[in-house]
């Protein structure tokens, strides 16, 4: 059964996707990199999507206080690590790596936080959208070492997502599959 | 010895959840997990348990004998040493989900396994939670 969602966590919901498909979670990989069906364009558009979580969690630390906001920094932290993971591997396999955003082309794109709450949804919504991305590479990505990878940062994003639930005072898994069950 | 068909491999996972189910049942029957908590997460255990055995209808099945934890009776000692003990075991399932999931032969497999997965990412946070540490990120 589909969890019901209230109309503002559906428009958060809509928010975080328009904001990453905006900052580069939908960018097409850029022409001149690895041939296709070699998975290049898929880590590009991950590492797109991991630049602009970055960016977007520095813009829910802006409204957060006390431990809430040290636990969301140890998250972006984590987000920042990851896409230099990914900047790593793509350098080893010779994908060009485009340019990242500046934090202004950034900006720009995110909705309004008033609060604590509505950056803590809007954290949730970024943490679902990563761990769908990655569940979804772990069935696209055409190499094993490449999915693993991609279970791996699977696995941190649902760190992140039962962090930010837990500061929502949320139970950490909202079903006992985040996604689609076998 | 590295499991070679998607069936072992679904067999493997299965014996870590029966573990966890095992686990959790002990945990709240001795009063050394939150009840809250521990029905949730042993909840969850069972659906993933019944999935992967759905999953695995059809295949010739070579269940793996398991045996009861001498770690597991030490930790229902208290709940600090449970939480620690269902986080280790808890791990235990992600790095089992991790390999298995990017390794499945069958690709309609890969994706749901990875659900499983990041739910078990969760049940790490909880339970480290509920242990007091921070920060939960390494």
């Amino acid at each position: 059964m589909a969890p019901s969602l209230t109309r503002r966590e559906a428009l958060g919901g809509a928010a975080a996707a328009v904001v990453l498909a905006s900052c580069g979670g939908g960018d097409a990989p850029p022409p001149g990199s690895a041939e296709p069906g070699s998975g290049a364009g898929l880590i590009t558009s991950l590492l797109a999507l991991q630049r602009a979580t970055v960016a977007a969690y520095g813009a829910c630390e802006e409204v957060l206080r006390s431990d809430a906001r040290a636990q969301v920094r140890d998250i972006r932290d984590d987000e920042y690590r990851m896409a230099r993971e990914l900047e790593i591997i793509m350098t080893g396999e010779r994908i060009e790596i485009p340019p990242g955003r500046s934090p202004e082309e950034y900006a720009r794109t995110f909705p309004r936080l008033r609060g604590p709450e509505d950056a803590l949804r809007f954290a949730d919504h970024l943490e679902q959208r990563q761990v769908r991305a990655y569940l979804d590479a772990i069935t696209d990505f055409p190499f094993e070492r490449q999915r693993q990878t991609a279970a791996g940062f699977a696995w941190r994003q649902g760190v992140h997502l039962g962090m930010v639930r837990m500061l929502r005072g949320l139970p950490v898994a909202e079903g006992p599959f985040v996604t689609g069950a076998l | 010895m590295p499991e070679r068909t998607d069936a072992e491999r679904l067999e493997r996972l299965l014996a870590i959840e029966e573990r966890l189910v095992a686990a959790y049942e002990a945990g709240l029957r001795r009063e050394a997990i939150e009840p809250g908590l521990g029905e949730l997460l042993l909840e969850h255990e069972r659906e993933h348990a019944a999935a992967l055995r759905r999953a695995l209808a059809g295949s010739e099945r070579n269940p793996r004998a398991t045996v009861p934890s001498p770690e597991l009776t030490a930790a229902l000692r208290s709940p600090s040493e449970f939480a620690r003990f269902a986080a280790r075991l808890e791990r235990t399932a992600v790095d089992a989900y991790v390999a298995a999931s990017a390794a499945m032969r069958d690709e309609r497999l890969r994706q749901p396994l990875g659900s499983i997965l990041a739910c078990e990412a969760a049940h790490g946070v909880a339970l480290r939670q509920s242990l007091g540490e921070f920060p939960i990120v390494d």
